[in-house]
């Protein structure tokens, strides 16, 4: 039998992960904050560490968790930082 | 076991869609043609030992093909389940390519190499011989060898007549697809979903739905349809639905994967609600009335199946909602003394409309005692109080209300409009901070001295009303609101012919 899929079929393609650094001397590291109760708190941490590393962090925020980082966080992560992290869920 | 000969050639329809020629599937590359039957134990062993070695197979130049002697559904199934990632080829009876191969059991593994000359063959189960055929690790887990069983191209037409279509259930074929929210649905046959359509044009976009980011047709919406069990003239209200849900304000998709038990509430308004038979009266929240289930349904499934929210997979939701299966019902304009939901809304009160609201399950609230407005409407704001957390006040969302006839007539009977009812719940439901300062509570009551008063809501217009229920009984309902995914209801008008 033949039937009409309620999927959208198409094929995505895979984006391979980006190379990882070889150290974290130097890099531009950003710290997103999705706005999760205590996200913050996680992040202080990750930065202290970083910074241990060598590393540069900024920090950004989303404008609320349940939402995708719009655009311009988007943008100024592609534009200011070589590495990102995120803190997910609480 | 070596015989070279020419490999006939065919054209069969592929899983993948269109008909494969041999010529094409070789390219000038050796083909290893496997031919099985999901009948076949032996063969469906072989599928699953073979499987994890196509990547290999492919890596060496090797194209891989299972041609199987039953229709395209059941050869997707099958290597669905088996993992078999080759060119999947479905072959009809009276099974002429298999004839052609002089095929006397299956499995039957055919190596046909650059020049288009079989070079080799296995039947059955025979992991020496595979090894040996194919240069590849075969397994060597028992059995080594096992027989197969005989290829239907064997069949007198007597059998095959008796083995058409036995044993293929459409409707468990749903559920292997995956096309179902655990209930069984109606098979979305082209035939179906054309009359689901009418008119309309299958490609019109409505949008892309997250968490697949997958594109939102009026097909894909109308395989939905059917697939919940909606008749063609439901149509128009699941389409206004949809259409309001993938509003960037209304963020379906944080609802979908959220923890939060989070469903979707269909209320619909004007004409449109008798024309179709959805129930405002007895029992509207369910279940019984298939207009109500269904379209509520439609919606779940275009959230779940094309959105990919689907629970257990990228739908988080901690311990889900029985709403989330499906939440549709009308107001009961000609009972309720106010006017409808929709003309609160702005829309004219001919139009129809359909308005969705993220929310939690419903509570009911039993009041058979008040005997006045203020009381009523206090049992009811209070009963609300606990709604999301007991002690998160205010709650920042919308709390939708349907009020039952037997409540709405009292407050009318005493002269209440229902912006006074949800004045006096709105004042009525309030606390000092002090009391509220345990638990999960907000960052307003941390901040508040002890005898602040802090209020459930932030304001009446969080408190949505509508009128709908049997015409005995003093039961309303709560909807909490689905917080921290700053949703918003949307309201569409649904486009239909008088």
């Amino acid at each position: 039998m033949e039937y009409v899929s309620p999927f959208d079929e198409r094929r995505r393609a895979t984006e391979p992960l980006a190379p990882r650094p070889p150290d974290l001397t130097g890099a531009r590291v950003a710290l997103l904050d999705i706005t999760k109760r205590r996200g913050d708190e996680f992040l202080d941490r990750v930065q202290e560490l970083l910074q241990a590393r060598g590393a540069q962090t900024f920090r950004l925020a989303k404008e609320i968790f349940s939402k995708p980082a719009g655009p311009e966080i988007v943008r100024r992560i592609a534009d200011r930082g070589d590495l990102a992290v995120e803190g997910l869920a609480d | 076991m070596t015989t070279l000969t020419r490999a006939p050639d065919f054209s069969l329809p592929s899983v993948a869609g269109g008909p494969v020629r041999l010529a094409e599937l070789s390219d000038g590359a050796p083909v290893l043609l496997l031919f099985v039957s999901e009948e076949c134990p032996t063969c469906l062993l072989t599928l699953h030992r073979l499987a994890p070695l196509v990547p290999e197979l492919s890596a060496a130049g090797v194209r891989v093909a299972a041609v199987f002697e039953d229709p395209l559904e059941v050869a997707a199934r099958v290597t669905r389940r088996t993992g078999f990632a080759g060119v999947v080829l479905s072959e009809p009876a009276p099974y002429e390519v298999s004839r052609a191969y002089e095929l006397d059991s299956l499995p039957t593994a055919v190596l046909v190499d650059r020049s288009g000359q079989q070079t080799g063959r296995v039947v059955g189960w025979d992991a020496d011989g595979l090894r040996t055929l194919l240069s590849v690790p075969v397994t060597d887990e028992p059995p080594p060898r096992k027989p197969g069983c005989a290829a239907k191209n064997t069949y007198d037409p007597d059998e095959l007549r008796l083995i058409d279509g036995a044993g293929y259930d459409e409707l468990e074929e749903m559920f292997e697809r995956g096309w179902t929210d655990g209930l069984p649905v109606i098979p979305p046959t082209p035939d179906r979903v054309e009359a689901m359509l009418g008119a309309r044009d299958p490609s019109e976009l409505l949008g892309e739905i997250p968490p697949a980011i997958a594109r939102v047709t009026l097909e894909r919406v109308a395989a939905c349809a059917v697939l919940a069990g909606c008749r063609p003239e439901y149509f128009p209200v699941v389409v206004a639905a949809v259409e309001a849900a993938l509003e960037p304000a209304f963020n379906v998709g944080g609802q979908a994967v959220t923890t939060q038990p989070a469903g979707q509430v269909v209320i619909v308004n004007g004409p449109v609600r008798d024309a179709i038979g959805l129930n405002a009266s007895v029992g509207a929240l369910g279940p019984g009335w298939r207009a109500n289930m269904t379209i509520g349904r439609a919606l779940r499934l275009v959230i779940s199946l094309t959105g990919g929210g689907f629970p257990g997979r990228l739908d988080r939701s901690t311990l889900g909602n029985p709403g989330k299966v499906a939440m549709c019902f009308a107001e009961d304009e000609e009972v309720s003394p106010w006017e409808p939901l929709h003309v609160s809304l702005g829309f004219s009160g001919s139009s129809s409309v359909v308005t969705v609201i993220g929310a939690d399950a419903p509570l009911s609230i039993s009041d058979h005692r008040s005997t006045g407005p203020e009381e009523l409407a206090r049992v009811l704001g209070w009963a609300a109080a606990s709604t999301w957390s007991p002690n998160w006040w205010p709650l920042g969302g919308i709390s939708l209300f349907v009020i039952c006839p037997e409540h709405a007539r009292s407050f009318s009977e005493w002269g209440w409009s229902k912006q006074r009812v949800r004045e006096e719940m709105f004042s009525a439901v309030v606390r000092p901070a002090g009391a509220l300062r345990w638990g999960e509570t907000t960052p307003l009551v941390n901040a508040a001295a002890d005898d602040q008063p802090v209020r459930k809501w932030t304001s009446p217009d969080d408190i949505m009303i509508v009128v709908g229920g049997g015409e005995a009984g003093r039961y309303s309902a709560v909807f909490g609101p689905c917080l921290g995914m700053n949703t918003e209801p949307i309201s569409k008008e649904v486009q239909w012919n008088t």
